[in-house]
């Protein structure tokens, strides 16, 4: 945690809890179990840090990674919010052309 | 040439072939797996047919898990963005059970944890509440919820219990009094009564000289041998230093034997695993095929495959290994050589994602 840097205010509140050793009142939304909770960066560097670890191609890790929420920056939350995005869109590899940006609803 | 001869010669090139690796799985194995957006597919492992397909009504472009009952007739598969249970009759594609977990005030997601009694009379589901009120959602606490495989298509908890967090498989027992709940550690419940029974470490294990493990494990496959088994990662002391280190964690559901055994520096991701008929292989798939020496804790064998695959699976007589997972496309493999054999293209090609890879038997 020492090399992690809080950049808002529940970030802040997460590495107070772990200083005083609560850190288990500060994971209320897990229960969410999905984009809410999951902190992975996805799509950058593989555990050697390069790139060639990584799924291969792209594609192939798409769906699997954006159905559970795993990559809850890069793609939307299909588990709550917008769960048509890939509607009649069945493979990353022939249809990622139609996977488009989602924007909040006003 | 007479044709005695002939015939010898043939036999004996036969057998030949046989020993390279050649011949087909044992006739009778059934491929059982899912994609996008509502498919469940049936393959015959011997002549590589898809041999039915069915369409799950309400799954709403996500089949994930896919358990098998133990008369192996039904499939309970988790749906509908993780909120709906679904039984499916295997030779017909019926739909004989249904379970929608979330009311109209509370949202349920089941994270990709189910587990069926070897009976074949209950279905455990591992439930994520959140209420949703009017300004805010409330955090409920997490519980498993029994269901009567039974009860048709609206089907409800007949009793439900405490759960921890942070759980992403179950695992049954096949004593049918107990199973697993696989998270950050290895919890144990009765199956009547939700007691628990105990934790053994997976965050908190106590294995000299390794860091913390990191686990990624959604891939209940426990066929054929009744050991569920998973890569685990940590860091190795090793003098000043640390080696990223890579181990098969291995959990008898029927003596509770559970191990760990590092067999490699890290050199390559593992995703899932399975263990051979005979328990004296382990087979890993993610960008590679890795084949482990379960005696000698070593790592045996490693071939690249065609793309990303998360799921494996072997066949009942340990000859061939299944790919599946991601795009849609089943790998076949020869588990002595790891040589492909043929690619198994579903049809409409749509992607298996995170659907489990079953093998099960004909009927």
């Amino acid at each position: 945690m020492s090399e992690l840097k809080p950049t808002n205010h529940k970030a802040n509140l997460l590495l107070e809890a772990v200083a005083d050793g609560h850190l288990a009142e500060v994971l209320a939304m897990e229960s969410v179990a999905g984009c809410s909770t999951t902190f992975d960066p996805g799509w950058e560097v593989d555990p050697f840090g390069g790139v060639a670890s990584l799924c291969q191609p792209m594609e192939a890790d798409l769906y699997g990674c954006s159905d559970p929420c795993w990559w809850p920056a890069q793609v939307p939350d299909t588990m709550s919010t917008y769960p048509n995005w890939d509607a009649g869109k069945p493979s990353a590899a022939l249809d990622w052309r139609d996977l488009d940006s989602v924007f909040p609803k006003k | 040439m007479s044709s005695a001869r002939i015939y010898i010669l043939l036999t004996v090139c036969a057998a030949f072939a046989a020993t390279l690796g050649t011949t087909r799985a044992r006739a009778g194995d059934v491929l059982l797996t899912g994609s996008k957006p509502d498919r469940l597919f049936l393959i015959d492992a011997a002549t590589r047919k898809v041999r039915a397909e069915h369409h799950i009504a309400g799954a709403n472009g996500l089949v994930s898990i896919i358990l098998v009952s133990p008369d192996e007739r039904t499939a309970y598969v988790l749906v509908d963005r993780m909120e709906r249970v679904v039984g499916i009759d295997l030779a017909s594609g019926r739909e004989v059970f249904r379970a929608d977990l979330s009311t109209p005030g509370e949202r349920i997601k089941s994270f990709l944890s189910l587990a069926v009694t070897p009976d074949g009379k209950e279905l455990i589901v591992y439930e994520l509440p959140t209420k949703l009120l009017p300004s805010e959602y409330v955090v409920e606490e997490p519980r498993f919820a029994v269901f009567r495989t039974d009860a048709g298509l609206a089907a409800k908890p007949v009793r439900s219990f405490a759960a921890p967090r942070r759980v992403h498989m179950l695992l049954m027992r096949p004593n049918g009094k107990s199973f697993y709940a696989v998270g950050f550690d290895l919890d144990e419940f009765d199956v009547k009564t939700g007691k628990h029974l105990g934790t053994r470490g997976i965050q908190k294990w106590t294995v000299p000289d390794h860091s913390q493990p990191d686990l990624l494990a959604f891939w209940p496959v426990t066929e054929p041998t009744g050991v569920w088994t998973s890569p685990v990662y940590s860091d190795v002391k090793k003098g000043a230093e640390s080696v990223p280190t890579t181990a098969l964690m291995s959990l008898d559901l029927k003596s509770g034997d559970l191990s760990y055994a590092d067999f490699e520096p890290m050199n390559a991701l593992i995703f899932s695993t399975v263990l051979s008929p005979d328990r004296t292989h382990a087979y890993g798939v993610y960008t590679t095929l890795t084949s482990i020496d379960i005696l000698g804790h070593r790592l045996e064998k490693r071939v690249p495959l065609d793309h990303t695959f998360y799921a494996v699976n072997v066949s009942s007589d340990g000859r061939e290994i299944y790919t599946g997972g991601t795009e849609c496309d089943i790998g076949v493999y020869d588990a002595r050589s790891l040589a492909k054999k043929t690619l198994i293209k579903l049809p409409g090609c749509h992607d298996q994602s995170i659907a489990t890879l079953r093998v099960i038997h004909e009927k």
